[in-house]
């Protein structure tokens, strides 16, 4: 059942091991947050596919994070699941002043958020003891990219 | 543009043909089929009480929000009480949450550690509320569920958000204020027992960047707050759990059928227990049983199987992943079609039995343009869990909508379920 609601990445993923753990907020690249990984105490799975690569973390307190990387070493999308929402100013990087300022405007419900501006897209959603969202960047969407496929 | 103007001269014309609507269950537009036979249970002792959808407190200007009164006292007193209105009722989340500004003539005790006050740093989707942890006696004004002792979260209480601790998660908005919350309190009544861990204590925080949704702390001062364990009796308990039997293993949300133009404001009635009273049977409804420990079940919808799927009176949309809906421009959280979408749902648990959910989908900016609506059966959005499936309190209207807690069960039927 997990599996099918991610079908593109599973089926066009291969999953490798890296050597060099790199983890980056919205629009960074892979080398900026070397840091974030250690900090997280997480392990990391790397997928690729044709159009992006995704980071995903796991730590053990059943967070999981996952960056989307597109061929040039951008981040263009985040996401996470877990029993909390991360600090979006880290996940968010540069962007963040966007979504704080959205925010403050955008009235969302206890369970759900969604803010979109030219140049940043977020979704929260919250029920119970778990927590999941995701924020893109249309700018730096690749192309033949599916904002369906951020999970 | 052409097709907007012209819906909502249709829109207007049922507005016009129904008298704008409202009161129980009333308003414009063609109602949708009434399920088979809903029943709603008449407010009054022992065990219903009455839940009213509005616009909320002054300066809120509510959607698809329902709201019940709760009496706090002092615990032992019968003079040291207030009466307080407006408290969102969530079948998504566990414990009985209220504003400090809203409670403004009674004074709560601390709940304590034995030596220090505990506080709570609490995170929604939309924000995150903190304030000190105290001891109510609770009493719902209409049906006389009673029960005493109860944890309460203050939300907002200014010496504590003088110095709100950096891990109460930052980045989020704060909603420690009643317009920012959107109600003056949050009755959590959801499928769990406690809030943050039902079989242990609240852990610690994970480092950061990572977060949790229930931090506690210990308070020396009100600006010297530390994290801290609490214990199952020191965190939020669900109130249901703590009435007294047989009104304790779960509760029904009992709204009636809302028009498709949307209501004023509609009346309905929360009953405790299931399966223990004349009014409170399960009769025909079909148990879908929950994951034990994500309360979620599965929603199919157009193919795919969406496995956070849940039924939650405090999500004032039904939120679900479509590309082929527009968001609208004004409010990203909904859906904007140009006409009104019907669409289809089946729901399944943890055993075989299945359950279909029809529902709609209208503009919610037309929805939005009729002044002094507040209930709303075809509001929709988006949803920011991939997997995720909410069918909110639209889908509520017309459908008595069960929610059984965790550990009870009700003809062999193990909580926690959902079940209509």
């Amino acid at each position: 059942m997990m599996k099918l609601i991610r079908p593109v990445v599973c089926s066009l993923a291969v999953a490798v091991t890296v050597a060099a753990p790199a983890f980056a907020a919205l629009g960074g690249d892979t080398t900026s947050v070397q840091a974030d990984l250690a900090r997280m105490k997480g392990a990391l799975r790397l997928t690729s596919t044709a159009v992006f690569t995704v980071h995903e973390i796991t730590t053990d307190s059943g967070v999981v994070v996952r960056e989307y990387v597109s061929p040039g070493d951008k981040v263009f999308a985040v996401s996470w699941r877990g029993p909390g929402i991360p600090d979006l100013r880290q996940m968010l990087g540069g962007y963040y002043g966007q979504f704080a300022q959205a925010a403050s405007t955008t009235r969302g419900n206890h369970h759900h958020l969604a803010i979109e501006r030219p140049g940043l897209v977020l979704q929260s959603s919250g029920h119970l003891r778990t927590f999941s969202g995701r924020a893109w960047a249309p700018d730096l969407l690749p192309q033949n990219f599916s904002v369906n496929d951020i999970n | 543009m052409r097709k907007f103007v012209a819906l909502a001269l249709i829109q207007l014309g049922f507005l016009a043909a129904c008298g704008g609507g409202g009161g129980y269950g009333g308003g414009g537009g063609t109602p949708p089929p009434p399920p088979p036979t809903q029943t709603i249970a008449t407010p009054g002792p022992p065990n219903v009480e009455k839940m009213t959808v509005d616009s909320g407190p002054s300066g809120v200007n509510a959607a698809n929000t329902v709201y019940i009164s709760v009496k706090v006292c002092a615990p032992g007193s019968t003079t040291m009480c207030q009466t307080i209105d407006h408290i969102e009722v969530d079948t998504g989340s566990i414990g009985l949450r209220i504003l400090s500004e809203a409670l403004t003539s009674v004074t709560l005790p601390p709940e304590t550690d034995g030596t220090n006050p505990l506080a709570e740093c609490v995170q929604f989707a939309d924000g995150t509320s903190y304030g000190s942890l105290h001891m109510a006696d609770i009493t719902l004004p209409v049906s006389g569920e009673a029960a005493a002792n109860v944890n309460v979260h203050i939300i907002g209480d200014p010496a504590y958000v003088a110095s709100i601790p950096s891990n109460c998660p930052p980045g989020l908005q704060r909603e420690d204020t009643v317009a920012l919350f959107g109600a003056n309190g949050i009755l959590g009544v959801g499928p769990f027992t406690d809030d943050c861990n039902s079989t242990g204590p609240c852990p610690l925080p994970p480092a950061p960047p990572q977060s949790q949704n229930f931090i506690y702390y210990t308070c020396p001062t009100p600006s010297t707050c530390a994290t801290t364990t609490a214990t199952v009796a020191q965190q939020l308990a669900n109130p249901v759990t703590l009435f007294p039997s047989p009104d304790n293993n779960g509760v029904i949300v009992e709204l009636p059928a809302v028009g498709s133009a949307g209501a004023t404001t509609v009346s309905g009635s929360l009953v405790f227990g299931i399966g223990t009273r004349t009014n409170n049977g399960l009769g025909t409804a079909t148990v879908l049983l929950e994951d034990p420990f994500t309360g979620f079940i599965t929603g199919t919808y157009k193919g795919t199987a969406y496995i956070d799927g849940y039924l939650d009176s405090g999500s004032n949309g039904n939120f679900f992943t479509d590309s082929s809906l527009t968001l609208c421009t004004s409010n990203a959280n909904f859906y904007c079609p140009a006409s009104t979408m019907s669409e289809t749902a089946t729901l399944k648990g943890t055993s075989a039995a299945t359950l279909t959910a029809n529902f709609s989908v209208a503009n919610a900016d037309m929805l939005f343009s009729t002044t002094g609506y507040t209930a709303f059966s075809n509001l929709g959005g988006t949803n920011g869990d991939a997997m995720g499936f909410d069918l909110g309190l639209p889908f509520f209207y017309g459908h008595n909508v069960f929610t059984a807690i965790e550990g009870n069960t009700v003809s062999g039927n193990m909580g926690p379920f959902f079940a209509y």
